[in-house]
């Protein structure tokens, strides 16, 4: 029992390492590198973690390759990309100290709201004119390259833009939409 | 017929980038064109055009059927209503908003030995300062002339005048497509040496630009045809088209191998 308990111990602590060090271009690893480093309790073995995590607000986020899955297969699990990321959120002044301008983030608010309404892509002359009504039109086109350069959104060469990686494995996208449509709602309200 | 189809194609392309929402498009007057048109296909070109059309629309019904999914979704809110909360929020709500639903990633770089070993190679192949700071040898030369045998054996100036090269590949692009003729681009410009090719390539811009021949594309083949003009037509007022063809390394590899 004592062995095999500091297995799992000594799985978690590799566990550790495989996701919090970035190996890779992009941060995160899929669940076929976690099996291969853990074995095949490798999804038990990031449970456990994820719980231990849970009293430093961090959790594991897994982010498939094809939204709204519900109910993942094997395969699919394996195929997921997981991450460590904050379990709770950052206020405005948390967010300037690690280097983000106020303006920066209601941009990056409103073009991945404006993608969501739009099931996932839009032109990229729509968000930088929905872009242009909160930013200077020249500020709306940096930002634009901005958030695509850092992975949030994605540019294809037709000039449409997605939601790229980072900003599934970021941002929770309902509470976003809820809480620009509440807007207004929870102010009379108040 | 195919500006009709070409029409149908470009719209429903629309709705796959996003430009339209799939419901906007009358799927009965887009049918009624393909249906319409079927019946009259003369060549395979219209054929192809025929089954692009198909395969754009099928895209439309997966766009609406996606559409029905996200409505369904917890996800879907009313986009128009979406966009003008967007518009009369200001910057601190929107900002606020975000960062409700932001968890950003955590994670740490560090050193690998991996990283160290190669840092070590580049360490130890880099070229000392005062090796690479060192100013260049210029020796000072006295100028001489050049005979034109020496400036042609250098090949800073062709053998021939410009105007006669153009000749030369007109009359050969005679000999092989026959007078008036087509001729596959590739065939026409591919020769046994990748330099040579390029060669060739740039000539028929030349040859296409003076009005010696002309230059086709049908994207649905994928095929870029040269024509012999029995009289070339030099008219500086026609309009030129533009038609941008790669004679990269890799795709001369490709034909030689075909």
């Amino acid at each position: 029992m004592a062995k095999r308990m500091k297995t799992y111990s000594t799985k978690i602590k590799n566990a550790v390492h495989l996701l919090f060090f970035q190996h890779h271009r992009l941060p995160g690893v899929r669940g076929w590198e976690l099996k291969k480093e853990l074995g095949n309790d490798w999804q038990n073995v990031v449970e456990v973690l994820d719980k231990q995590l849970q009293p430093l607000d961090l959790k594991v986020t897994r982010v498939f390759d094809e939204p709204n899955i519900i109910d993942p297969t094997n395969a699919q699990l394996s195929d997921a990309r997981y991450y460590i990321t904050m379990r709770g959120t950052v206020d405005q002044k948390a967010a300037k100290s690690i280097g983000w301008r106020i303006d920066d983030i209601a941009g990056l608010a409103v073009s991945v709201a404006y993608i969501i309404s739009k099931q996932g892509k839009a032109p990229r002359r729509e968000i930088e004119k929905i872009l242009a009504e909160k930013l200077p039109g020249w500020r709306a086109k940096l930002n634009l390259d901005k958030y695509i350069q850092e992975g949030y959104l994605g540019e294809d060469d037709q000039g449409i833009v997605y939601l790229d990686w980072r900003s599934r494995a970021e941002i929770d996208q309902k509470k976003l939409v809820d809480l620009v449509v509440s807007f207004g709602r929870k102010q009379l309200e108040a | 017929m195919s500006s009709e189809l070409e029409s149908v194609i470009s719209l429903c392309r629309m709705v796959h980038s996003g430009k339209i929402e799939p419901f906007d498009v009358d799927f009965d007057y887009i049918m009624s064109v393909i249906k319409k048109h079927y019946p009259e296909i003369k060549d395979v070109r219209e054929f192809c055009l025929d089954a692009q059309a198909l395969k754009e629309v099928s895209t439309v019904l997966e766009n609406q059927n996606k559409w029905i999914a996200h409505q369904s979704t917890t996800l879907y809110k009313d986009p128009f209503m979406l966009n003008q909360q967007l518009i009369n929020m200001d910057i601190g709500s929107l900002a606020d908003a975000f960062l409700k639903s932001w968890h950003p990633i955590v994670e740490m770089e560090q050193m690998s030995s991996k990283t160290l070993s190669n840092s070590l190679g580049y360490w130890g192949d880099l070229i000392p300062l005062d090796e690479r700071w060192q100013e260049p040898e210029v020796e000072a030369k006295d100028t001489r002339y050049a005979t034109r045998n020496e400036v042609h054996e250098l090949g800073i100036i062709p053998a021939e005048g410009f105007g006669e090269i153009i000749e030369k590949f007109w009359r050969e692009l005679g000999d092989e497509a026959g007078e008036g003729g087509t001729i596959d681009y590739w065939k026409w410009i591919g020769r046994d040496t990748y330099e040579e090719t390029v060669y060739r390539a740039y000539v028929t811009v030349f040859l296409v630009s003076y009005g010696y021949a002309n230059i086709d594309r049908n994207p649905l083949l994928e095929e870029t045809m040269i024509t012999h003009l029995e009289e070339p037509r030099p008219n500086p007022e026609q309009s030129k088209v533009s038609i941008p063809v790669m004679v990269d390394y890799e795709e001369w590899k490709y034909w030689r191998k075909e």
